[in-house]
């Protein structure tokens, strides 16, 4: 950060703390420097408790060069002065970032552990920030999708006739062991703007951030693939064609396993929409977890036509749940089989981000996915399966 | 020099009881403290500027477990000597290492 205050506001902040005048406050610090100076002559070291030591370093003779015309010098060797801060110096200045905990992504070799067993943290705060952090492409309600818990947005206002739930955009879900699609440097620098900014930032400054910060994910997953034409995401057009062929069976596949579905189901409740509410918003609220959205798609098929838009004052049946953190095998599976119904949608509205759900309904129940095989896309199968 | 000689000068220089030096450089420390952690440079003349850096969320590989991991966001406290201090200072007691 570049912000800087002056020396005189520092002499003023000091005075009123200190109820001193600013004059006395003023030399107590060029006293103070002066001591400093003096004592780091003397013995090499100043240390001041609950801020830190300076400290001289001797800077052994080495060879450089003069930048400017490239002559080859030695630099003579000389003291400099380092500082180190204290503990508490530390701790006070990573104040905001304190409750957060590094995160545990994944293993390096292919896992059949579930994201749901991450624990959410209790902490809000921690939640919070790290969310945003963590989501420098969903920072707002496009990725109903990651994995990797982050945050649920503050839903934006939206028309009142309808309710939608973001794209489904899915980026987090790309596996692991490929870090650099994950966290491009160039996300990076993105996400720590997004830091600075975090709270205050307009939505149309953070929708134009996401949508820059896809194109370049985007943009690198296709760089790294070239070798897999099947996996283009942008390659709609065969991908079109072969849905069309591949829809009915896919259809037929599902209404096989849907008497089971219904059966496995404890119980399930009405639910009626209010204005502004998304599949998302409404997972999160009646079913604990966000990520489970497809789940109601799925029970709610015939009603709704878009999983992204869904109508004002209609009413879904919803499926009881009371711990999302322990699903039960056959409630994985009815997840997957929403997830697929999602893939299926996607495929001919959205082709670019249909295999992202592909993926998701692997994560649930790799057995579905089983099943599906034949139905699907190869490429996109080949993106599901990549742990 | 640790920090009771500090104070100890400091009360001697500045004509003030070692307990009011204490609290005054105290109070110093903590304004100090307080600009940093809220991201703001401070710059002390005749010593130099205390600035800080946000080291930004990063993926860490744990070469143990094996796991990747995202490590939160850190904020560096960095110090660079003012040209004074630093000329004074540069040639001083070359034998130390």
């Amino acid at each position: 950060m570049s912000e800087k205050i002056t020396f005189k506001e520092l002499v003023e902040q000091i005075s009123k703390q200190s109820e001193q005048s600013r004059n006395s406050a003023n030399s107590f610090i060029h006293e103070l420097v002066q001591i400093i100076e003096s004592g780091l002559s003397a013995n090499g070291s100043v240390s001041i408790s609950g801020f830190g030591k300076f400290e001289l370093r001797w800077m052994n003779e080495r060879s450089g060069r003069n930048p400017q015309t490239g002559e080859e010098i030695t630099i003579p060797g000389q003291n400099k002065v380092v500082f180190k801060p204290y503990k508490a110096l530390r701790e006070n200045v990573n104040r905001p970032y304190a409750k957060m905990k590094a995160q545990i992504l994944g293993d390096a070799q292919p896992s059949t552990s579930i994201p749901e067993q991450d624990e959410p943290s209790p902490d809000p705060l921690e939640e919070d920030i790290f969310g945003e952090n963590l989501s420098e492409h969903d920072s707002n309600e496009e990725n109903p999708f990651i994995f990797e818990r982050s945050k649920p947005e503050p839903k934006k206002p939206e028309e009142p006739l309808f309710s939608e739930p973001e794209v489904p955009k899915a980026k987090e879900l790309r596996p692991e062991p490929q870090p650099v699609n994950v966290l491009s440097p160039a996300d990076e620098a993105e996400l720590a703007k997004e830091v600075e900014k975090n709270g205050q930032m307009k939505w149309a400054y953070a929708a134009s951030t996401i949508v820059v910060a896809l194109a370049l994910l985007i943009v690198f997953y296709l760089m790294q693939n070239t070798g897999e034409p099947a996996d283009m995401a942008f390659e709609s057009t065969p991908d079109e064609q072969i849905e069309s062929v591949q829809q009915p069976q896919l259809a037929m596949m599902e209404r096989v396993n849907l008497p089971d579905e219904t059966g496995d189901i404890s119980g399930s409740d009405s639910y009626h929409i209010n204005q502004g509410e998304t599949l998302w918003s409404i997972a999160e609220k009646e079913l604990g977890d966000p990520f489970l959205w497809p789940w109601i798609y799925q029970l709610n098929k015939d009603s709704l036509e878009n999983p992204n838009r869904i109508l004002n004052d209609t009413d879904l049946t919803i499926p009881s749940l009371s711990n999302p953190e322990n699903l039960s095998s056959d409630q994985k599976e009815q997840i997957a089989l929403g997830y697929l119904s999602v893939y299926e949608w996607s495929q001919t509205h959205q082709p670019d981000e249909a295999k992202f759900f592909l993926w998701a309904v692997g994560e649930f129940s790799p057995d579905i996915l089983d099943q599906a095989a034949q139905q699907v896309d190869s490429g996109d199968l080949a993106f599901a399966k990549i742990r | 020099m640790n920090y009771k000689d500090l104070i100890d000068q400091l009360a001697e220089k500045t004509g003030l009881p070692k307990a009011k030096a204490k609290e005054r450089l105290e109070i110093t420390v903590s304004v100090l403290s307080e600009r940093l952690s809220e991201g703001v440079g401070v710059s002390v003349p005749g010593l130099g500027t205390f600035t800080t850096e946000v080291k930004d969320v990063r993926k860490t590989y744990n070469p143990h477990h094996k796991k990747y991991m995202m490590t939160p966001p850190k904020r560096l406290v960095q110090f660079s000597p003012s040209a004074g201090l630093k000329g004074k200072l540069k040639f001083k007691g070359e034998s130390n290492e």
